[in-house]
């Protein structure tokens, strides 16, 4: 009790739990790692020279930036029109289409990939309709090479472009193109000279976001690339699995994230000189730069405020005849990257139901035969329970470490608060194969290598990465001065953090436990090294059998795994659409 | 220092000039409905050149509506919107030369104050030197020469207000729209607001069309006001004539205080004459409050009296304002602070009286 009001007296205490976890796991096992690369104590750098000396490794690391780099490119191509359209979109629509943009985002990475092997695979839907009509008498070489990979990377990424440039578009006053327009400028000059700039922090936060989660992208590449399409993560992967010179693996592992550091640093700087940036107060700029979740939280805020205060010609009305196919191009645009989004999910859901002993497209005829296979299966509800039973221990511990971090980080000066928010992000802003790595090297020495507790901790610190973003951004909207009233009440710091500040900021903690959950229960890159082969995850056992043989039961789990994220929108539908009136008050509007 | 002035359309017709007021903004029988809410019903109204026109109502009551049809941000669902005699339906927003200035300014927040002021005039493809000077010479009219360097976010209120002013008028617009401009400010610096965009109208003889709900800021600043409920216009009319002669109870009641005789069951004498469908209606500050046992007034043929109690009293600076109560309801009468005034405290008789040709017959 004493100890836990001395922490509260010294707010940067509550961040000690997070950083000890994060030090032990990640922090103190990547800087040995680096030595270990240099050959430490000896210090030469004979590993990279060595890694960069093969022509093949020099391939691979030009595809992987050459793949991400376009990928981000296309994202960036599809996403801002969407983007554009959407927040342009009446109201009740935009949410519609919103929420229809979230559903892939919350879903299962592994089930999104494997629809796409369902859809391109040579006895996919494709193939077969072309087959059946005969309009083809060998199936296309759809899967397997790099066009199937752009399709499966941007397909994931999309929704990781889109809701970053919703959240900034929303929150561009629309009064200011009004403004434009009545000063003589016309549509496009007032979309290029106005709306465009004001859009770039959105163009930025979703490109940086993209292109470093596809650098680090291992799934989807090495599902439906061919063998000349891998990734540097899969390959550094498979260097793991059969060579064990940790010195040359940590090699290739800091080339990535250099790499990674090297680009994100030179697009972030270059963008980050728009003079907009000056109009945003500095308190929010650190915030700025955690993208994603942090912007989802506002998104949804964003989509609470009143109508009226931008009542200046919301919608820009088009006086004059191109309006109309103005509206028609537009309507389709959206309804092909909806159903780009959305079709691969139906898809695996109707296989799901297929009663032969292939999957078919459509059905020949339906059966739960898939589900019984599923649950009557032994290894697959171990491995069902064991990820449920990882998962719920990530979201206690992660939640309870990242909201203290979060809260303590809250109320400390702005400059720390951005370095030490920035260093608990590193397990989700580095590469994940290079996090695992680092992790190995770490659980390894402790001897956790093959046990639930090594999976859950390498799961946290990722998850409180998560629960820091997402909690931060509702403290920000929190008024600090309801917990001096509590005070000036005789309320001491525990009472009232528990009394006033954690049921306000309960919205935050909920979706960052959301967060949490879905980040563990989808994970394999990781889990795959910590497991060391003795542990089998769900994640783990679809990836598995995704390689190997096509067991139908595939789609029944997949199917299951689309469904939860509708799961995922009550739950967060009922802690923070519910909480919004309280909010209204807590914030008084003009 | 004065601008030299050009209107565009004043080149068109010399016709036009020769009687005082040309008609310069024509609505005509404007119709707005969204869904099935109408925000604006059957709306005309014409507003002279270099008027200073402004439309007051309560909230929702379609002022920024009526705006927005004027600036072409949306399009009439009735009727016809003329501005120098040219209707202006087929004509969208950034080709009607107007300037407007948003309730929240609307200033880009990426572009400097300088740059800002640029916009039009680059936009109507003025030449470079050009733009400069006339950039330089209407921050030197807002006084904000030393500021052009700034982005917006590093100025002040008044100052990013008096940026919006400029940037809607650097490019000599025939017409200047406003919306609630000053309603983010606060009392003070609205006043002094209030006094720059009079002056800036005077200078530049801009027809003005500005909207607010805020009765004093009306007065203050209009030639004519036009009073909106629930997007209908009640009356138009120039300050005094409306706060003097209002013609329906809503305006009596909008514009100051006004005390419906019918409300407060006081039998009114010059009943004779009140038109079919209307009630009688007496300013606070046109009923004299005296002692019961004071000497009747010279004109006390002219005048109504009747006999009260009085219920409360509030000081307010230069007024005194009483309540009195007559018979079963109560009378708010307002009287100016003079040396030797009796002063009645609550529970006092007194002696109320007006001029019977002060009562005004008020639409029902
Ligand atoms: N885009 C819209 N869709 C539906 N109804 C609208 C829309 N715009 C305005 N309205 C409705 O039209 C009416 C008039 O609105 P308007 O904004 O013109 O009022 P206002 O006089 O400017 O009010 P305020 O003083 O609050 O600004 C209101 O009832 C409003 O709800
Ligand atoms: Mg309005």
């Amino acid at each position: 009790m004493r100890t836990l009001q001395t922490l509260g007296r010294m707010p940067i205490g509550l961040t000690v739990p997070a950083f000890a976890i994060l030090i032990i796991v990640f922090g103190a096992p990547i800087v040995l790692l680096f030595l270990t690369s240099l050959n430490a104590p000896a210090l030469s750098i004979a590993n990279y020279q060595a890694f960069l000396g093969q022509q093949a490794n020099v391939r691979v690391l030009f595809q992987t930036i050459e793949v991400s780099v376009l990928a981000t490119i296309i994202c960036i191509i599809i996403g801002y029109p969407t983007a554009y359209l959407i927040t342009a979109a009446p109201k009740r629509l935009r949410m519609v289409l919103l929420v229809l943009v979230i559903i892939p985002y919350l879903t299962s990475l592994l089930a999104r990939t494997y629809a796409w092997i369902v859809i391109l695979g040579d006895r996919g839907l494709i193939n077969n309709l072309l087959l059946d009509l005969g309009l083809i008498s060998s199936p296309l070489p759809l899967i397997y090479n790099r066009v199937a990979v752009y399709i499966g990377m941007v397909h994931i990424m999309l929704p990781v472009m889109i809701l970053p440039l919703v959240s900034v578009m929303l929150g561009i006053d629309k009064s200011l193109v009004a403004a434009a327009c009545s000063m003589g400028a016309r549509p496009f000059a007032a979309f290029w000279r106005v709306f465009l700039p004001l859009s770039l922090p959105g163009v930025r936060s979703g490109s940086l976001l993209v292109f470093v989660l596809c650098l680090g992208f291992y799934i989807t590449p090495a599902a439906l690339g061919g063998l000349r399409d891998v990734m540097l993560s899969t390959f550094i992967a498979a260097q793991v699995a059969t060579s064990f010179n940790m010195a040359r693996t940590a090699a290739a592992a800091f080339i990535l994230l250099g790499i990674a550091a090297v680009i994100v640093s030179a697009l972030g700087l270059d963008l980050s000189d728009t003079p907009g940036r000056a109009e945003q107060p500095p308190r929010k700029s650190w915030r700025r730069r955690l993208p994603s979740f942090g912007t989802l939280t506002r998104n949804l805020n964003e989509l609470a405020k009143p109508y009226r205060a931008k009542r200046w010609a919301a919608e820009l009305y088009q006086v004059g005849g191109d309006g109309r196919d103005r509206k028609i191009v537009g309507t389709v645009f959206v309804l092909i990257v909806m159903f780009y989004l959305l079709f691969p999910g139906v898809v695996v859901i109707t296989m799901s139901f297929n009663a032969g002993t292939f999957l078919q497209f459509p059905p020949s005829s339906l059966s739960l035969r898939w589900y019984r296979s599923f649950f009557g299966d032994p290894s697959w509800t171990t491995a069902a329970l064991t990820s449920i039973q990882i998962g719920v221990a990530v979201v206690i511990l992660s939640t309870i470490v990242g909201m203290l971090a979060a809260y303590g980080l809250s109320r400390t000066v702005p400059r720390l608060r951005a370095i030490l928010t920035m260093m608990l992000l590193t397990p989700i802003t580095f590469p994940s194969i290079v996090v695992g790595i680092a992790a190995y090297f770490g659980l390894l020495n402790l001897g956790l290598i093959g046990t639930i507790t090594g999976i859950i901790l390498t799961h946290c610190i990722g998850a409180v990465g998560y629960v820091v973003v997402i909690v931060s951004a509702t403290l920000g909207n929190f008024d600090r001065r309801l917990e001096l009233a509590a005070k000036s009440m005789r309320a001491g710091p525990l009472r009232t953090f528990m009394k006033v500040t954690l049921p306000l900021i309960w919205p935050g903690v909920m979706g960052g436990a959301v967060f949490a959950f879905i980040h563990s229960f989808d994970e394999v890159v990781k889990t795959s090294l910590i497991s060391g082969f003795s542990i089998r995850t769900l994640p783990l056992k679809m990836w598995e059998n995704m390689r190997h043989e096509i067991d139908p039961t595939i789609a029944a789990v997949a199917s299951l795994l689309i469904f939860l994220p509708l799961l995922w929108l009550v739950a967060l539908y009922v802690t923070w659409w519910r909480s919004r009136p309280k909010d209204q008050l807590a914030v008084p509007q003009l | 220092m004065s601008v030299n002035v050009r209107h565009p359309v004043a080149a068109e017709g010399q016709a036009l000039e020769a009687t005082p007021f040309p008609a310069q903004i024509e609505f005509c029988g404007v119709t707005k409905t969204y869904g099935q809410v109408t925000a604006v019903e059957g709306l005309s109204l014409t507003v002279q050149r270099g008027e200073f026109l402004t439309i007051l109502g309560p909230s929702g009551s379609g002022k920024t509506t009526t705006l927005m049809l004027l600036a072409g941000f949306e399009a009439p669902t009735a009727g016809d919107i003329l501005i120098a005699g040219k209707s202006v339906a087929s004509v969208p927003s950034y080709r009607r030369d107007q300037g407007i200035v948003f309730q929240s300014y609307a200033l880009f927040p990426h572009l400097s104050v300088r740059r800002n002021l640029d916009f039009p005039l680059e936009m109507r493809g003025v030449k470079a030197a050009d733009t400069t000077r006339r950039v330089d010479r209407i921050l030197a009219r807002v006084q904000l020469s030393d500021l052009g360097g700034r982005m917006p976010s590093q100025l002040s209120g008044g100052q990013q207000q008096r940026v919006a002013l400029a940037r809607a008028l650097v490019a000599d617009p025939p017409i200047l729209l406003l919306d609630e401009p000053l309603s983010a400010l606060d009392r003070n610096l609205r006043e002094q607001m209030q006094r720059e965009i009079k002056s800036l109208h005077k200078e530049f003889g801009i027809t003005t069309v500005y909207v607010t709900h805020d009765q004093d800021e009306a007065l203050t600043l209009s030639d004519r006001i036009v009073v909106m409920r629930a997007g209908r216009i009640e009356q138009t009319d120039t300050p005094e004539a409306l706060y003097d002669r209002p013609t329906t109870r809503f305006v009596a009641k909008f514009l100051g205080e006004a005390n419906i005789l019918e409300d407060t069951a006081v039998e009114v004498e010059s009943d004779a004459t009140r038109p079919f469908g209307t009630v009688a209606m007496i300013r606070p500050e046109r009923i004299c409050v005296a002692d019961p046992t004071a000497p009747q007034r010279s004109d006390a043929i002219r005048r109504q009296v009747v006999a009260g109690t009085v219920d409360d009293m509030i000081y307010a600076g230069p007024l005194r304002k009483y309540h009195v109560r007559v018979g079963t309801s109560v009378l708010v009468v307002r009287e100016h602070v003079a040396s030797g005034q009796q002063i009645f405290r609550p529970g006092d008789e007194v002696r109320l009286d007006w001029l019977r040709s002060d009562v005004r017959f008020v639409a029902a």
